[in-house]
């Protein structure tokens, strides 16, 4: 925002005396149309740069020795950094100066072409073009000015006929819009001269469909296309051709999964309108994943030999580094394939970061998460407990001597798969180094079930004013498990490691997240996705209980006013029989009772001291 | 027997948790310490069987408060009557059975129950007792055993004409008052008193049948149903009961079926684990130190 800039912060214009002083550098090509005093590496002027392990990996089939490949804008410099160290010849095209000063410094094996999309060279062809931040970033605020479209075109135009594109293009339909609760946003970034959610722009494709058809007007094929989650910049989450719109296919109950914590890990602490994992969800239930996706990765080829495509169901990365797999179907089995594996072994909190996630077994069931929550919204209590009653034994079943090792230790009960052979663990992300006991593990399980329940707003069959002990108190009696503040403290503990592991928490972090992890009550509106719409729903559960609170004071001021005249008039009563001979016989004789019983059991417990010390002296 | 005093405040409230022992049998369901002296519940658990939102008519409601229905139709009902904050516990009864199954020993029931549809405390019934008294002894077989509400079982004369009769005249006691002269015991004896007979008979659907149809007794509802002064029509009275559960009125019915129905009233499969019982009325754990 220029007069934040202007006002509050130091002057970020350029550094002269610092580029006088740099050495040259001579992987640097100023084409035209550079902006000076401008930084896309900043976040607080210009958004987030994209990155993710799927994104390495598909970008790793295309690039290789002796490939010419175009890296089209801003982009995290770890893909950039792959692409060179895959042998190709990889030219970057940056539109701010600062940037593509640095970037050719850092990288001495990539050209860099500092400036504007419409300056490129026309003639110059390549046998991969990388646009996976789409086109909005290869405009400069200087001189001439290009569409969407006709970006798309140039980036196109730019594919050799045996090349291939790699476009991630934002999705205005996307969830992410959709959810956006950022007043101001408009203003908020300096790159938004032009706004980036022009949705009235008719050239720009608005559906999958529309975008391969642009392609197509500039002789492009596209060969495999994926659905994109949580978020253009972070992908982890994409779904291909095969699963895509397909309600039935076996793969479904795993994304549903993955997608619920792509979004979690995705939009943690952002402020959003709704949580935007319930809008997903939705769209699954209806096979309309492709029209909400915040995104559409494509890959398209020139109409030359291509290199071969490949076509993957579902992909699931890591958002930072290079862990990635593949989920994939085939003769009624559902396979997990290791493709990127981990860079290197993570430990953090005393966990370890899985580096094999399997998902074996068959491929018709449920996710046990899923039911519950059908469950509660439709009051079936009895088959809730059957459901909770099977977990329970089927995690008890894997503990020895009480504690249970690997996976499963942290499996949520979105992790759980229910196949008519039983249940089944889905991919997780972290195993305990040291086992832990069986009923902090499954308390910890039901705290987090509870937990969702309770700050989604979603139905379920038990008290409006519940916190999250009372609702683990009463799933885990349903098993037969009683549990009080202190297993679920242990519990909580337990899953602020995990997080603490999953998002590299400070030590202070985990200190906060404990605090409120502890504290959640029915006015808790969210503790991982700050949802408007989740907001008032606890707005409204507070004013519930407060009213509730106000009309039981009333109450409970009437009850002390009756019973305290129950206790008078008992108290007259008994004051009346103790005046009567009766009743003096009776209260002389209950004293006498009293004393002869207290002193009768000092007596009997003197003697048998004394008895006691007797028997030491003899010995 | 105290009951009969006007109370400091109305009918209903909390200490209705405590009618017919309700609250001490679901203490001892839990495994409490003191089950004679349950804690409070935090709610307000449905003391009768009912055809409205699982409240007695006219109860002085705290708003906001929670009410533990006997079952997921009642929940939906009261819902629908806009009580909100209503769980499903199952009727205490039900938990009774649950703990005192019938012992495979168990001498052959005999004869009938017969239960008097009766008023209450703030509503009599008027109706021709006699007549009611000529029907039973035209349809039952064996031995009757007329069960009074406490009010009727106190009126010598009404004792009377079921005393000649030749009926057994017999009274499940008082249910309580304003946290007074329990009978603590009322169910337990009731279950007892259920279990010695063949069939259950009543002129009026009622609280008295579910528990004999669940008790896996023979049931009937026939004869003048009676009428309670100021009876409460919202629910469509006595005419509702009968066109929505025509499966216990005449004087032979389905016993499968009214089984299966009462299982269902009565939340018989609705049960809660008693850890699960004591979260969700407010009880300690049983990993909690009592304090």
């Amino acid at each position: 925002m220029s007069e934040r800039s202007a006002a509050l912060l130091p002057n970020q214009g350029t550094d002269f005396a610092a580029a006088l002083s740099a050495p040259p550098v001579n992987n640097l090509r100023r084409i035209g149309g550079e902006m000076f005093a401008w930084s896309d590496r900043d976040p607080r002027r210009s958004s987030a740069l994209p990155r993710g392990a799927v994104l390495r990996h598909l970008l790793g089939r295309y690039a290789g020795p002796g490939r010419t490949v175009l890296v089209a804008g801003p982009h995290a410099d770890e893909v950039v950094v792959a692409l060179a160290d895959s042998g190709a010849s990889v030219s970057w095209l940056l539109r701010s100066l600062i940037d593509a000063e640095e970037a050719a410094r850092n990288h001495s094996r990539v050209t860099v072409l500092a400036g504007a999309a419409v300056k490129l060279d026309a003639a110059e062809k390549f046998d991969v073009v990388v646009a996976a931040d789409g086109v909005e970033r290869l405009n400069s605020a200087e001189g001439e000015q290009m569409s969407a479209a006709q970006l798309l075109d140039r980036l196109a135009e730019a594919v050799q006929p045996e090349g291939v594109l790699l476009l991630v293009h934002d999705n205005r339909l996307g969830v992410h819009h959709t959810v956006r609760l950022e007043p101001g946003a408009r203003e908020r970034l300096d790159s938004n001269w032009n706004s980036s959610e022009d949705e009235n722009d008719t050239q720009r494709p608005a559906s999958q469909q529309q975008l391969a058809a642009r392609l197509a007007e500039s002789g492009l094929t596209v060969g495999a296309s994926y659905a994109a989650f949580p978020d253009p910049a972070a992908l982890t989450v994409l779904v291909g051709e095969g699963l895509l719109g397909e309600v039935s296919s076996p793969l479904r109950p795993r994304l549903g999964t993955a997608l619920s914590q792509a979004f979690a890990a995705g939009f943690r602490s952002r402020p959003v309108l709704s949580d935007p994992r319930r809008l997903v969800n939705r769209a699954l239930r209806a096979g309309a994943e492709d029209t909400v996706a915040p995104a559409w990765l494509v890959i398209a080829h020139g109409a030359g030999a291509a290199p071969v495509i490949d076509r993957h169901e579902l992909l699931i990365g890591d958002a930072r580094g290079t862990f990635a797999y593949e989920v994939s179907s085939s003769a009624h089995e559902v396979r997990t394939t290791v493709l990127e594996p981990l860079a290197e072994p993570i430990e953090r909190s005393g966990l370890r970061r899985i580096s094999e996630p399997k998902a074996p077994g068959a491929d018709v069931g449920y996710v046990l998460e899923e039911r519950l929550l059908h469950l509660a919204a439709a009051n079936d209590l009895r088959q809730m407990r059957l459901e909770l009653a099977q977990f329970d034994t089927w995690l008890r079943a894997q503990a020895q001597d009480g504690l249970l090792a690997g996976p499963v230790a942290l499996a949520g009960l979105a992790d759980v798969f229910i196949t008519e052979q039983g249940p089944i663990l889905l991919p997780t992300r972290w195993e305990p180094i040291e086992p832990v006991s069986f009923e902090i593990a499954e308390a910890r399980a039901v705290w987090q079930f509870a937990v969702q329940l309770l700050t989604s707003g979603q139905p379920h069959p038990w008290p409006i004013a519940s916190n999250a002990l009372d609702l683990t108190a009463v799933m885990l009696g349903m098993v037969g498990q009683g549990v009080g503040a202190d297993q679920v403290r242990a519990a909580v503990e337990l899953h602020v490691r995990l997080e603490a592991a999953e998002f590299e928490l400070s030590l202070a972090e985990q200190h906060d997240r404990r605090l409120q992890l502890l504290a959640v009550s029915p006015g808790t509106a969210s503790v991982d996705l700050p949802g408007f719409r989740e907001l008032t729903e606890a707005l409204w559960r507070q004013r519930y209980e407060a009213s509730h609170l106000l009309a039981q004071m009333d109450w409970t001021e009437q009850m002390i006013k009756s019973r305290d005249l129950a206790v008078s008039k008992m108290d007259w009563e008994v004051q009346f029989y103790k005046k009567t001979w009766a009743g003096r016989f009776l209260w002389v004789s209950r004293s006498a009772y009293r004393v002869l019983m207290r002193d009768g059991r000092k007596f009997v417990r003197g003697r048998r001291a004394r008895k006691a010390e007797g028997s030491v002296a003899v010995r | 027997m105290a009951a009969h005093q006007q109370p400091a405040m109305d009918e209903g409230m909390h200490h209705a948790n405590y009618h017919y022992g309700h609250a001490h049998l679901l203490a001892r369901y839990c495994d409490l310490s003191d089950p004679l002296h349950p804690p409070r519940l935090q709610g307000y658990l449905q003391h009768g069987w009912n055809m409205g939102d699982g409240l007695a008519p006219g109860t002085p409601f705290v708003d906001g408060s929670r009410i533990f229905v006997w079952s997921e139709e009642t929940r939906r009902r009261s819902w629908s009557q806009g009580r909100r904050d209503v769980v499903v516990v199952g009727a205490p009864f039900s938990y009774l059975l649950a703990m005192e199954p019938e012992p495979a020993d168990a001498p052959e029931p005999e004869g009938t129950i017969f239960y008097p549809f009766h008023g209450w405390e703030g509503q009599q019934i008027s109706g021709d007792h006699q007549k009611l008294i000529d029907e039973v002894k035209a349809v039952e077989t064996g031995p009757v055993t007329a069960c009074l509400y406490w009010n009727e079982f106190r009126l010598k004369s009404v004792r009377k004409i079921y005393e000649d009769a030749g009926f057994r005249v017999i009274c499940h006691g008082y249910r309580g008052f304003w946290w007074r002269d329990h009978n603590r015991e009322f169910l337990v004896g009731q279950l007892k008193e259920l279990r010695r007979h063949r069939r259950v008979v009543s002129n009026r659907l009622c609280s008295a049948v579910w528990y004999g149809a669940l008790a896996g007794r023979e049931v009937a509802v026939y004869g003048d149903p009676m009428v309670l002064d100021n009876a409460d029509p919202t629910f469509g009275g006595e005419p509702r009961l009968r066109r929505q559960w025509p499966e216990l009125y005449g004087h032979q019915t389905d016993s499968a079926a009214t089984h299966a129905l009462a299982r269902q009233q009565l939340g018989a499969d609705e049960l809660a684990h008693p850890d699960e019982l004591r979260a969700l009325l407010g009880w300690p754990a049983s990993t909690e130190r009592v304090k």
